[in-house]
């Protein structure tokens, strides 16, 4: 992360009288994968489709390798075809009256390459997604996931140092879409891409991207590492979006005490330093366990209601602190109706900025 | 048993006249003899042997002016749907004015611009100190362009949807990828629209070879025979020559039908794989100051098919002679009040307004009907009443009024030279366009929405009056008022069923262009253009009104 490929400076998208992107700022580093995770409509991919020069910022700065492409002090706006970056669409915009073949050299010939290096950057493009035998068929011939690695030869076979992806796995079945967030991340490791990538999968953003930026209605709600993310969730919509947690009331006392609306005492974690307004603590789901441990948060409780999901239990269990979910190993199953002891390491409790 | 009787009774409309078509053109003994006593094909032949001419002069036009209706539709559509070009909605809308304007007004407009001698062009030109003319609109190439302004934008519809059915990011990704905006156009728009733009230009094609009415006006003068008018001007010889008409109409039908289901062949294979009828969420190009140039091609085209056309009748029909020269201009009323005053104009546009009336209405309640049996019934034997329905859409006008004239002359029911016999052609070439309005409201209303009123315990009747119909009353209103439309500005059939004693208005307005001065004939086509303006406001009304239901 040591030079910076990709910066975005208080960017604003309107449509209209509607404000898409309010007051964006992040960098990218070289060879990073940075994730753009949120619900639809909080601006992630009018943000990116802003990167690539395909939508119309009107505040703010982008640079790409230290150049600005868009500033709106100077009033630069760089064309698109002129910012350099490649891009792999949520459709794949695979044209349909192409062979594969000249969809993946389509970048190499608008940069005039030599007619034998074009030949084996497609080849080499090809082969990274293992579609090299196809490439005399028709593009309107492909099925999806095939389509997916055409898109993806496309995008990389004119090296580019800046590789956008628009929710590229979003068509795929649960299955296919697991496998190529595999590919993927090793692709983009190996290569060496820098890359911004969105999406509203959080299991996905979680798994393949060094940092993620959580966003909502058109601002960042928080940047981090996925760790960072999951473990120490900022706000109460991070904390509800990434994973899944259970949100307590209850207001500070002092920095690390924490006193719930039924008057449970818990030892919490701030990220931040509390101003003492803060209304909420967040426990994820599956940092819960039904047994006391030395040192950590009890609160007794009852099973209400046990589901059996296969690779994990969820429990619903009423306690002084309301109604908790927990996730379990499926070994050691408790009955409905059984008392536990809920229990909680302090540094798993984080209270949630206001 | 119903299924049997529609077909009867639509296809005595529809193909009965056909089949009297054949009979005649195949009569080689007395033509006005009926039933013919001596057959052969010397009609067929006569056309190779003394019409070649008349048939080079088809070609050379009708190609003329699909290449250009096609080259200004495909210009227009990419402007209007691909950039970001200012007042687009707004524009898009004024694309449509023209074919309302109809290609007879829009003929007499340019006649009165582009005329020799006393064309507007030539006028000022003169004014100006040119010697000679340096525009004449009677002229093959006059004549394809405005067959192009006024009955090619057919070609901007079919064009353009194909565009809006392409999905963006296939244009973007070329530009991500370094492509130049032209580049991109040439190398990805281009090709992908390409079946729609082919597709286009068969249809356009097919449509120019019959086309009447711009070569009746523009044509004549110069003595440029087109086969529609020739096919006119053998009827109107002594004695007429209903054989060569008939084998005339009859080969230019089966041209055109040829190409039609040629071009529904083309669009029912699945050359459109981009086309996944999906819509997507338009994502004009960012032109820049360009867009301030694409806008002025847009709005040059809307002058030349629009507003000179029109401000040229206006200031004609509002002088005693007419001149584009203001100094010496005389302004006067008196054109519309004669128009207005003179017993046969009114009665003509008196019958036009009528038949209107009368066809949209009973049309509308019939069409309904036929529309109901073939896309909601489970009678048997629907396909084929489809497709007889549709059938008058493959054969030109003028033939088919050539082929009801031929018919019923013959038919020993007396109607022939009455109002009756033009409501019946009437409503028998707007079957196709009442139906598939129709239909396309019906197709969008959900099944289950009917259904579900039955399962609630409605009866059929109470059904239709409380869901079917208050859901199609926009689109029946629709259908309505273009089969009005249709009506008041009708020629093609009216031409040949025509009576002394039942005139109507368009053929009017041409033999007034023949036989009296432009001031008078600007006048009428103002008027009929006029009448067919306050019912395309009202359509648009609804129009709007039905998209909001219907969100």
């Amino acid at each position: 992360m040591s030079e910076t490929r990709i910066e975005v400076k208080d960017l604003v998208v309107r449509y209209g009288d509607q404000v898409a992107v309010n007051g964006v700022s992040f960098t990218v580093g070289r060879g990073e994968h940075l994730t753009l995770l949120g619900p639809s409509g909080c601006g992630k991919t009018t943000t990116l489709r802003a990167i690539a020069g395909l939508e119309h910022p009107s505040g703010g700065r982008i640079s790409l390798e230290g150049r600005a492409v868009y500033d709106a002090a100077t009033r630069t706006n760089v064309q698109t075809e002129q910012r350099g970056v490649s891009m792999v669409f949520q459709s794949y915009a695979i044209w349909p009256h192409m062979s594969v073949f000249d969809n993946v050299a389509y970048g190499l010939r608008v940069r005039k390459q030599a007619q034998d290096a074009i030949k084996a950057n497609v080849e080499r493009a090809l082969n990274l997604v293992q579609m090299r035998h196809l490439a005399e068929r028709g593009a309107s011939k492909l099925s999806g996931g095939q389509q997916q690695r055409v898109a993806l030869a496309r995008a990389i076979a004119f090296s580019p140092t800046v590789v956008l992806f628009d929710e590229p796995l979003s068509n795929l079945d649960a299955k296919l879409r697991a496998e190529m967030r595999v590919e993927l991340r090793e692709l983009q490791r190996r290569l060496g891409i820098t890359s911004v990538y969105v999406t509203h999968d959080q299991e996905e953003a979680l798994a393949i991207s060094d940092r993620v930026i959580v966003m909502n209605v058109g601002v960042i709600e928080q940047i981090g590492t996925p760790e960072e993310i999951y473990n120490k969730p900022r706000s109460r919509f991070v904390a509800d979006f990434v994973g899944s947690a259970n949100l307590i009331k209850g207001k500070p006392a002092g920095d690390d005490t924490f006193v719930t609306e039924g008057g449970t005492v818990l030892r919490v974690m701030a990220p931040h330093k509390p101003h003492g307004n803060e209304t909420e603590v967040a426990v994820r789901t599956a940092y819960i366990g039904l047994e006391p441990m030395a040192g950590e948060n009890h609160v007794p409780g009852k099973v209400r209601q046990r589901l059996f999901h296969g690779d994990f239990v969820q429990y619903v269990i009423d306690s002084p602190v309301g109604a908790m979910i927990v996730r379990r190993p499926p070994t050691n199953l408790l009955p409905e109706g059984a008392d536990v002891t809920l229990s909680f390491s302090p540094e798993h409790c984080v209270l949630l900025e206001a | 048993m119903t299924t049997l009787a529609v077909l009867l009774i639509v296809g005595f409309l529809v193909l009965l006249p056909m089949v009297f078509l054949v009979e005649e053109s195949l009569n080689v003994g007395d033509p006005m003899a009926f039933p013919p006593v001596e057959f052969g094909i010397a009609n067929y032949i006569a056309i190779f042997e003394e019409d070649l001419k008349t048939v080079w002069n088809t070609l050379i036009i009708a190609v003329m002016a699909t290449v250009m209706a096609i080259f200004i539709g495909f210009t227009l559509a990419w402007i209007l749907t691909r950039t970001n070009v200012p007042g687009r909605e707004k524009l898009e809308r004024l694309m449509e004015l023209p074919y309302y304007m109809t290609p007879l007004v829009g003929a007499l407009a340019w006649a009165v611009i582009a005329g020799p001698k006393s064309g507007f062009v030539n006028q000022l030109w003169k004014a100006v100190g040119g010697t000679g003319d340096i525009a004449d609109i009677y002229t093959h190439f006059g004549i394809a362009w405005v067959m192009a302004l006024f009955e090619g934008t057919v070609a901007f519809v079919m064009i353009s949807a194909s565009m809006k059915s392409m999905d963006p990011a296939l244009e973007e990704s070329a530009r991500v990828m370094g492509a130049s905006k032209l580049r991109t156009m040439l190398t990805v728009t281009l090709p992908l629209v390409m079946p729609g733009v082919l597709g286009a230009m068969l249809f356009v094609f097919a449509e120019m070879l019959g086309s009447f009415a711009a070569a009746l006006v523009l044509g004549i003068p110069g003595r440029i025979y087109v086969i529609t008018t020739a096919i006119w001007d053998s009827t109107l010889s002594y004695p007429p020559d209903y054989g060569r008409a008939s084998a005339m109409g009859l080969s230019l039908f089966v041209v055109m039908f040829l190409m039609l289901s040629f071009y529904r062949r083309m669009i029912r294979r699945g050359t459109f794989t981009t086309i996944s009828g999906k819509a997507f969420r338009p994502r004009p190009m960012e032109m820049g100051r360009l867009a301030w140039v694409l806008f002025s091609v847009c709005a040059l085209y809307v002058a030349l098919a629009v507003v000179f056309p029109i401000a040229a009748l206006l200031m004609t029909s509002l002088q005693r002679f007419a001149t584009v020269l203001l100094d010496q201009a005389q302004w006067t009323l008196a054109n519309y009040h004669t128009a207005l005053s003179l017993g046969p104009v009114r009665t003509a546009l008196f019958n036009s307004i009528m038949l209107g009336l009368g066809v949209a209405t009973v049309g509308v309640v019939i069409m309904a009907l036929l529309v109901w049996i073939i896309y909601r019934s489970q009678l048997r034997g629907r396909g084929a009443i489809e497709y007889l329905v549709m059938f008058p859409q493959a054969v030109p006008r003028l033939v088919f009024g050539l082929a009801l004239l031929w018919a019923w002359l013959n038919i020993p029911i007396g109607i022939y030279g009455t109002l009756w016999l033009l409501a019946l052609a009437y409503f028998t070439v707007m079957l196709p366009l009442g139906v598939r309005t129709l239909a396309g409201v019906v197709l969008q209303i959900d099944k289950s929405l009917e259904e579900c009123a039955r399962v609630c315990g409605a009866s059929w009747g109470y059904q239709m009056r409380t869901v079917t119909l208050p859901l199609l009353k926009p689109g029946i209103l629709a259908a309505w008022l273009l089969i009005f439309m249709a009506c008041v500005r009708e020629l093609g059939a009216s031409a040949f069923l025509m009576g002394p004693n039942a005139k109507v208005i368009a053929p009017s307005i041409v033999s007034a262009f023949a036989t009296s001065g432009t001031e008078l004939t600007a006048a009428m086509a103002l008027i009929q253009t006029f009448t067919v303006i306050v019912a395309l406001v009202i359509l648009f009304r609804v129009a709007r009104g039905m998209t909001k239901e219907l969100q």
